[in-house]
């Protein structure tokens, strides 16, 4: 039985399209849990931090309040704007979702062990995170409303402009590794993760991972003191959903980055015995989780920036000291001879 | 398999690139682009160049596409106005296109790549390595005085961007974000005994901090505006 | 060895950025225009001298090559740039004074024209083509609230953009067939295959109508009147300068090099340009009453002269068209030191009627001009004189006495309309005087009147230096 069953998996076409699918849902349920979760972590830790409650009201400790917001959500009546573009508006929520989804293929959480090991997994990752501004931008205009417009167009300028920085942090980490593949990232950080030795890396991905989904102190783009709720502004019910869930999948995302690139992803702190007991997904998940913490903390924290801050923060900071730190890396291993040449074999 | 695939993505491609010319919204024309810009990088994933494909998506559809966008949403392009001269200059054009067409028609009909090429040496991929690895070692090693010219030409892309857009207008309320950071409470705020009774604006109204024109920078703040009394703000 | 080949190149450009960084970090009261300046005509001159003791050889895995006929280029390109730099010191753009992004920018064109001057291989061509195009469109428009500068930016860009296609399109078609980009393989390949194929030569085809673009031949003149008319005076005289140098000496090298062995097929191609920018230079510069717009007719017809040289296919033809370049350079930085000395209470003024009586008003300048024009027409023993004997006799070497005709009676047609000037200068009633010259001006008109004049004392060494570059080019 169970020969016949690794045969039809391990050895057939369809076998392996089961496979693959069954792979994809074992990262996909937990993810969506996960989100589903956050928005009630999210909620709880504010109300903690600002000595409030929470909720509190659907079952205990309110652990039902997620779903009870998803069954509101759904059952509530999708509103499409007069002179609205039909398809493009129904559209950038459901692209919003499904990238946030997809870029999960490449993420391992234990020693080759992803949907997808590929070679270039931090250029997809990078890829797939650049293409997020699409869905805002393209609800904004389809939306056909001056705040929504407004939304997309900030998220479009910020998006772009932190997507520079982000991509020469992650050069400054491949020039470490000597590979793009997300696998062997991790595995660089077996002796030391790339926090410690690029501790202001670390940081300054963190902040631009923050401006990458547009999480505060960034998000500028719904900022609902002066846009309403930005480019989400017309949008209701499942459309509306499919936002948030997107939004609160891509803070995972980008926790996930940040644990693989500067917190060893799945390796325990030290590799002797009791932490080596304890199996690499959970600590994935641990990070992820602190890293979600920070979010939701800094959140609670800081103030919106005004948006030249923002941009001036993003070029004229971030962009100089990301490029001198990449510059600053390779002269350092090249003159210490510690440059890797994993890629050339 | 691949076959097929290769059939779908250079399909949806040649399809998406007819509707980025023939679109009426420039918008849609765009969008079509992307999936242009998608499709062929699923080409180059399936010709096993998935670091191409990779920085197709970064940079053409994550960075170049977004500003396209950005623009054109901004537009207000008329399309009518936009195909006036369509009919006059499409014969044209039509014309020119169908010579081209017919020389490529010519070349590839004879296509022979010279047969002495073995005769010379070619910079090529050493086994094992991976195409990313094998197109840093062209790119920063063999050709890297390109590399530097061509970073040269962005810079010159970018000192003529300057150059023929940027004006300095004293109009701007820009922030001087050191001196900003310089300013200290005592600047900022002024802590007056009141009277019991008697509001503030018997006492000439709201002051604006002096420091205001102090941190706005050079030139873009005008300390003798007159002041902001709060019956001009319209209570 | 790489670095030490292209060790011009790299100073020039450490010097440009380190010029760039002075002028951005100057404070805005003090204008770092003429600092720049002054800067950037140092460099020139320290690359220049770097570029005559630059050792032989190739490098960067054959894109890059340094011999005796890259040098010559360099030099020539070099002299253009720097000659133009000094003409923008007395600049004033319509909202007057000068940005020091300019001399900077002119700086850049001239790594260009050194990248392509040294290319051996057709992504050289290309990227150094891009860098000394892309500055130069900039540069066009740089007098931005000026309509016609706009203008001529925006069409220099759009056409040179076709342009560029073109030459890509000949880049891959060559490529696609010949299988690579190196001139050495590439010549290696065709003369071992026996021959090219027809995909080859389409490729050769387009490659000779995207540099045409650039030197402005016919049939790929349309932008020049409008470019050189609108452009600011010190752009137009360096656009017509040292890119076209740069420009020739690509078309040389690779139709002597890569693609020698098809000289036969390549001639007729050459000839018929030559000879259709000769006549159209000559007949449409005749009613013109711009003189910007009447040395872009004149410079069209220049190029024609230029290409006989190419289109003999010799090793005289090539040292004749070097020593034609070497001369027209000159002479041309001299006329538009006189054109961008036509001001009138700080507005120029480049009406050809507008120079009427300068004989009495301003004798220096209009001496000067009278020279520049004889030379232009190829009057002995001004320095045009001799370039223009050089590629005749080359011609007539070759046996090109169809070319050779056109090019006498077309030489014949463009004395009228150089006289036309000099009878303007000195018969006609005068015109209200000029503004005072500025120094920069006046030294350039006058050094260059004095190179013209007496180019016959140089030609000897010119002469060599050409002939060492054409045998370093056809061996």
């Amino acid at each position: 039985m169970i020969a016949t069953l690794s045969n039809f998996l391990f050895h057939t076409m369809l076998g392996h399209v089961v496979l693959v699918a069954l792979e994809t849902l074992a990262v996909l349920v937990p993810l969506l849990l996960g989100v589903a979760y956050l928005t009630l972590a999210e909620r709880k830790v504010m109300a903690a931090m600002q000595l409030r409650k929470g909720p509190n009201v659907n079952g205990p400790f309110g652990v039902l309040q997620a779903f009870a917001d998803a069954i509101k959500m759904l059952t509530k009546e999708t509103v499409i704007p007069s002179g609205a573009n039909r398809f493009l508006f129904l559209f950038a929520p459901f692209l919003t979702f499904s990238l946030a989804m997809v870029a999960w293929a490449v993420i391992p959480t234990g020693n080759g062990i992803a949907v997808a090991d590929i070679n270039v997994g931090v250029l997809y990752l990078l890829a797939i995170s650049s293409l997020g501004v699409y869905g805002i931008l393209i609800a904004g205009w389809a939306s056909n409303s001056k705040y929504a417009f407004l939304g997309g167009l900030r998220s479009a300028a910020q998006m772009v402009s932190y997507e520079v920085s982000i991509g020469l942090i992650i050069v400054s980490v491949l020039l470490a590794v000597g590979s793009l593949n997300l696998n062997d990232i991790v595995l660089a950080q077996r002796h030391v993760w790339f926090c410690l030795p690029m501790f202001p890396m670390f940081i300054l991905f963190f902040i631009s991972a923050l401006a990458e989904t547009n999480r505060a102190p960034f998000d500028l783009p719904e900022g609902e003191s002066e846009l309403v709720a930005g480019f989400f502004v017309e949008y209701s019910a499942l459309a509306f959903g499919l936002f948030f869930l997107g939004e609160y999948a891509n803070m995972f995302l980008m926790s996930g980055m940040t644990s693989i690139l500067f917190l060893g992803g799945w390796l325990p702190p030290v590799g002797i015995a009791p932490f080596t007991w304890i199996p690499g997904p959970i600590w994935l998940i641990v990070k992820i989780l602190f890293c979600l913490f920070c979010f939701i903390w800094v959140r609670a924290t800081f103030p919106r920036y005004r948006y030249d801050q923002l941009m001036r923060l993003g070029w004229k900071v971030f962009l100089p000291l990301s490029l001198a730190w990449m510059i600053g890396t390779a002269g350092f291993l090249m003159a210490t001879g510690l440059l890797p040449h994993q890629g050339v074999s | 398999m691949t076959a097929l695939v290769f059939y779908v993505f250079a399909t949806i491609l040649v399809l998406s690139a007819t509707m980025v010319i023939s679109a009426r919204n420039p918008v849609h024309s765009v969008l079509f682009l992307i999936l242009g810009f998608f499709n062929a990088a699923g080409l180059f994933l399936l010709a096993g160049a998935e670091f191409l494909a990779m920085l197709l998506i970064i940079v053409y559809v994550g960075a170049v596409a977004v500003l396209f966008l950005f623009v054109v949403m901004m537009l207000d392009i008329r399309v009518s106005e936009a195909r006036e001269g369509l009919q006059r200059y499409a014969p044209f054009g039509a014309a020119v296109g169908a010579v081209l067409f017919a020389e490529l028609i010519l070349a590839f009909g004879h296509w022979r790549i010279a047969p002495a090429i073995d005769a010379v040496p070619h910079l090529g991929q050493a086994a094992g390595e991976t195409n990313t690895a094998a197109l840093g070692d062209l790119i920063y090693t063999h050709y890297v005085l390109l590399f530097q010219a061509c970073g040269l030409v962005l810079l010159v892309a970018m000192i003529g961007a300057i150059v023929l857009t940027l004006r300095e207008r004293p109009t701007g309320r820009r922030q001087d974000i050191e001196r900003q950071h310089a300013r200290t409470v005592a600047d900022t705020l002024e802590l007056r005994r009141l009277p019991l009774g008697r509001s503030v604006r018997e006492l000439g109204g709201f002051a604006r901090p002096t420091s205001y024109s102090e941190a706005a920078a050079k030139g873009s703040y005008d300390p003798h505006a007159p002041v902001l009394s709060d019956e001009s703000r319209g209570e | 060895m790489n670095w030490i080949i292209a060790f011009p190149e790299l100073v020039l450009t450490l010097c440009g950025l380190v010029i760039l960084t002075v002028g951005v970090v100057q404070k805005k009261s003090t204008n770092p225009f003429a600092a720049c300046s002054m800067l950037t005509i140092a460099a020139f001159a320290i690359t220049g001298f770097l570029v005559t003791v630059s050792p032989d050889g190739s490098g960067y895995e054959h894109v890059f090559v340094n011999d005796g006929f890259a040098r010559f280029m360099k030099v020539l390109s070099l002299i253009g740039g720097a000659l133009a730099t000094i003409m923008t010191l007395s600049y004033r753009g319509t909202s007057g004074g000068g940005r020091f992004e300019l001399p900077v920018l002119i700086l850049f064109s001239t790594i260009g024209t050194m990248l392509m001057a040294s290319s051996d291989n057709m992504m050289t061509l290309f990227v150094g083509l891009e860098l000394s195009s892309l500055a130069i469109y900039i540069l066009c428009a740089f007098d931005r609230d000026s309509v016609v500068s706009s203008e001529s930016g925006l069409k220099y860009f759009i056409l040179g953009s076709l342009a560029s296609g073109l030459l890509l399109y000949g880049i891959s078609l060559t490529y696609g067939y010949g299988g690579t980009m190196e001139y050495g393989a590439i010549r290696t390949v065709l003369i071992q295959s026996g021959g090219a194929s027809l995909g080859l030569m389409l490729g050769i085809v387009f490659l000779i109508a995207g540099l045409a673009f650039k030197l402005s031949a016919v049939p790929f003149h349309m932008w020049t009147p409008d470019v050189y008319q609108g452009a600011p005076t010190p752009v137009t005289a360096y656009l017509a300068g040292a890119p076209k140098i740069a420009t020739f000496a690509l078309i040389l090298r690779i139709m002597a090099g890569p693609f020698g062995a098809l000289a036969p097929q390549w001639q007729l191609l050459i000839e018929m340009i030559s000879v259709l920018s000769m006549v159209f230079g000559s007949l449409a510069a005749i009613p013109q009453t711009n003189i910007k717009r009447l040395m872009a007719y004149s410079s069209i017809g220049h190029m024609g002269y230029a290409l006989m040289g190419l289109a003999a296919a010799t090793p005289g033809g090539i040292r004749g068209t070097l020593v034609y370049l070497t001369t027209y350079l000159f002479m041309n930085v001299g006329v538009f030191a006189g054109i961008a000395a036509m001001r009138r209470k700080g507005h120029e003024t480049t009406d050809i009627a507008d120079l009427s009586g300068l004989g009495r008003t301003s004798p220096g300048l209009a001496l000067m001009m009278a020279i520049f024009m004889f030379s232009m027409l190829g009057m002995p023993p001004t320095a045009g004189f001799f370039g223009k004997l050089m590629v005749f006799s080359a011609a007539y070497g070759a046996g090109l006495y169809g070319l050779l005709a056109i090019g006498a009676i077309t030489s014949a047609i463009g004395a009228y309309y150089y006289l036309r000037i000099v009878k303007v200068m000195y018969f006609d009633a005068s015109a209200p005087a000029f503004d005072t010259r500025s120094p920069s001006l006046a030294f350039l008109s006058v050094s260059m009147g004095i190179v013209t004049a007496l180019f016959v004392l140089v030609l000897g060494p010119v002469t060599s230096a050409a002939q060492a570059a054409a045998s370093a080019l056809i061996g």
